[in-house]
């Protein structure tokens, strides 16, 4: 996705670093990374370290970092064009038949369509930052970096201590033992999407309704409304 | 992070949380924190129920499996400085690459899915 824009903007300073929060690991990402040949670093974080760390909580996320290793913008929402599932005709007759037996799959589709996704305005924010580096009005002072990190009360807290027994218990080889950790971090941290689809997509790679898991990818999108899955950028 | 044992050698213990057991207390970077006794551990060891009480981290435990999770500080933001903390992540074929090694360098992180 990215390698276009880095060949642009490689030559002016800039590296990308991408990370899979995949507790799949090297295996779950592989595909992805050998199709894109990606020319920069692409790393694997199983354990999911990056979502405490940053305050990461929903993918795709972008944390812009300077010359001296400061963060001038914290993790939100980072996509480099329209993605794929957003070029979507939702009432082609060719879509929809081949939904035909899928009927919710199709409503995720329908759901998808409206989520809020900013490439152009991020993209030219990031050509800013890369062109004029600390005067770029998009490069944030410490400060307000700072500020505008996520709040970490204790239920965040605990959940992230939670999602980590999970996925650990889960790389042990013992999934069922993983669910109720995965669960518990979902109640106690309820807008953290990396926790919940990472869960899920063990349980059904869809994401859909089962048994293991109080929630699923359509309900819990439906029930905070599409249009905030994805906070809007505060440029 | 996963601890089998909430009793740990203080090198150990420093290595793994980048907290260093000294007369004043615990720290880390500019920061110490006091800790009160520990009497349930040797001399030179650390009781992590003990630190994680005094520093906010909720510790959690799965008996079935004898693990302990320690989380991060409670009660402030995600964020306490914006320097970026030290970062190690392996790539596919498992070699650890260090994000500082970046420096000098603009960097955009992205953090993505297969799911």
């Amino acid at each position: 996705m990215w390698q276009t824009l880095r060949a642009e903007l490689h030559p002016h300073g800039l590296e990308i670093v991408t990370v899979a929060l995949d507790t799949g690991g090297a295996e779950a990402a592989r595909r992805w990374i050998d199709a894109a040949h990606p020319q920069h670093p692409a790393l694997i974080d199983q354990a999911h370290q990056l979502d405490a760390l940053l305050g990461i909580v929903n993918v795709p996320s972008g944390v812009w970092i300077d010359e001296q290793g400061m963060i001038v913008r914290p993790p939100e929402p980072a996509f480099p064009q329209r993605p794929a599932f957003q070029n979507v005709d939702p009432d082609n007759p060719e879509l929809i038949e081949r939904y035909r037996d899928n009927p919710r799959g199709l409503e995720v589709v329908r759901e998808v369509l409206k989520l809020r996704i900013e490439p152009e305005a991020y993209v030219a924010a990031l050509r800013d930052w890369v062109a004029n580096g600390a005067a770029s009005r998009y490069a944030l002072a410490p400060d307000e970096v700072i500020r505008r990190s996520r709040p970490r009360p204790l239920e965040v807290a605990e959940a992230a201590a939670s999602f980590e027994l999970g996925q650990h218990l889960y790389r042990l080889g013992d999934q069922a033992a993983a669910v109720p950790w995965f669960r518990r971090a979902h109640r106690l941290q309820p807008d953290n999407w990396t926790y919940k689809r990472q869960a899920w997509s063990f349980a059904d790679p869809r994401q859909g309704p089962t048994d293991l898991y109080e929630g699923d990818w359509l309900s819990d999108v439906r029930a905070i409304g599409a249009e905030n899955y994805y906070p809007p950028l505060e440029f | 992070m996963i601890l089998d044992t909430l009793d740990l050698d203080a090198a150990e213990f420093a290595r793994r949380t980048g907290w260093e057991i000294k007369p004043e207390g615990a720290c880390r970077d500019d920061r110490c924190v006091p800790l009160p006794a520990m009497p349930d551990v040797a001399v030179g060891h650390v009781d992590v129920r003990v630190f994680a009480e005094q520093l906010g981290m909720p510790l959690l435990h799965d008996e079935a499996h004898g693990l302990w999770s320690l989380g991060p500080e409670a009660g402030g933001r995600v964020l306490a400085s914006a320097a970026l903390p030290d970062i190690a992540l392996p790539d596919l074929d498992g070699n650890l690459f260090a994000l500082h090694t970046l420096r000098g360098q603009k960097v955009l992180l992205l953090a993505w899915a297969s799911w």
